[in-house]
């Protein structure tokens, strides 16, 4: 298991920052490579990462559920659940977010297999932190 | 004077990888494909299309390059990093010594202009020799992929592998 603790700013309202990040449609895409193959509800979306390694890309195709949503507090959590659909592994995640005025944190508790952890923990590692780095960017203009 | 090209010589880019997660990627053998060489005890100049580069294998990484992969290299080669730019290199000085030369000159490497020296070997009529080139010296940011976790190392090395034709004299 990886667990990745960011931040991230949008300079919005909280409440703006709790609508956007529980809209599945729009926070989706700000995972560099992620689409919404399917929005089945409001709490669950099936949907597809390809992660680029320059010419060799993995993709994984799952779901995304809102699992756990505290508007008062201003918590929602979302699983990930994923295969690799060029191989046997899977890529879980559970992804919190805690918002408040302004933008909010992450804390990414993730679990891989198959040929993308053979790179061994501390190469997910840095490999995910990377692209919650980017995802965080995004976020600011979401 | 000796003419060189793809007719009776290789010209080889070794490539390296880089960052967190260099295990992820592929050390690469690349050919230029379309090259001309010119070699004298005096002088030394070569050039190469950067179109002409292709890849021919490639070893590390999670799993094995195909055609597919190998030939998106390629291309990625071509429109992201050299751009079809200009590739050449001319000597300053050549100094011979037992069993080579010992060259010095400048290569020009997509409109940068930066000295480059390096070695010859010639036994009998077989010339090998390689080069250091460092991107960066040239203005080149080393590609990088997976968020700039995966990059390709910044000093590559191209060598040369040629028979010298027979010259007139030879008989």
């Amino acid at each position: 298991m990886v667990e990745l603790d960011h931040s991230f700013t949008t300079g919005k309202p909280a409440d703006y920052n709790w609508d956007a990040v529980l809209d599945l449609d729009r926070i989706i895409p700000c995972v560099e490579g992620g689409k919404v193959i399917e929005l089945e509800s409001p709490d669950l979306a099936k949907a597809e990462i390809k992660v680029k390694m320059g010419a060799m890309s993995m993709t994984f195709k799952g779901t995304v559920a809102v699992i756990e949503r505290d508007e008062v507090a201003k918590r929602a959590v979302l699983r990930i659940k994923s295969k690799d659909t060029g191989g046997t592994g899977y890529a879980n995640a559970d992804v919190a977010f805690t918002l408040a005025d302004g933008g909010g944190t992450i804390h990414t508790a993730a679990t891989i297999s198959g040929k993308a952890a053979s790179m061994g923990e501390g190469v997910v590692s840095s490999v995910l932190d990377a692209l919650i780095n980017d995802f965080t960017g995004k976020l600011a203009n979401i | 004077m000796s003419a060189l090209g793809p007719e009776n010589g290789t010209l080889t880019v070794r490539t390296g990888k880089a960052g967190a997660a260099a295990k992820a990627g592929h050390n690469l053998v690349i050919e230029v494909t379309r090259w001309q060489g010119k070699l004298s005890p005096e002088s030394v100049e070569l050039t190469a299309d950067a179109r002409s580069l292709r890849v021919r294998s490639g070893s590390g990484g999670i799993s094995p390059l195909g055609d597919e992969e190998k030939a998106g290299i390629s291309q990625t080669i071509d429109e992201e990093v050299l751009e079809g730019g200009n590739i050449s290199y001319r000597s300053s000085a050549v100094t011979a010594r037992d069993g080579g030369y010992d060259v010095e000159g400048e290569l020009d490497l997509l409109g940068v202009s930066a000295p480059l020296a390096f070695s010859l070997d010639v036994d009998g009529d077989h010339l090998t020799g390689s080069a250091s080139v460092k991107q960066t010296d040239w203005r080149i940011k080393p590609y990088s992929a997976l968020f700039g976790t995966l990059k390709v190392a910044d000093v590559v090395e191209v060598s040369i592998d040629a028979t010298l034709p027979r010259s007139p004299s030879d008989g």
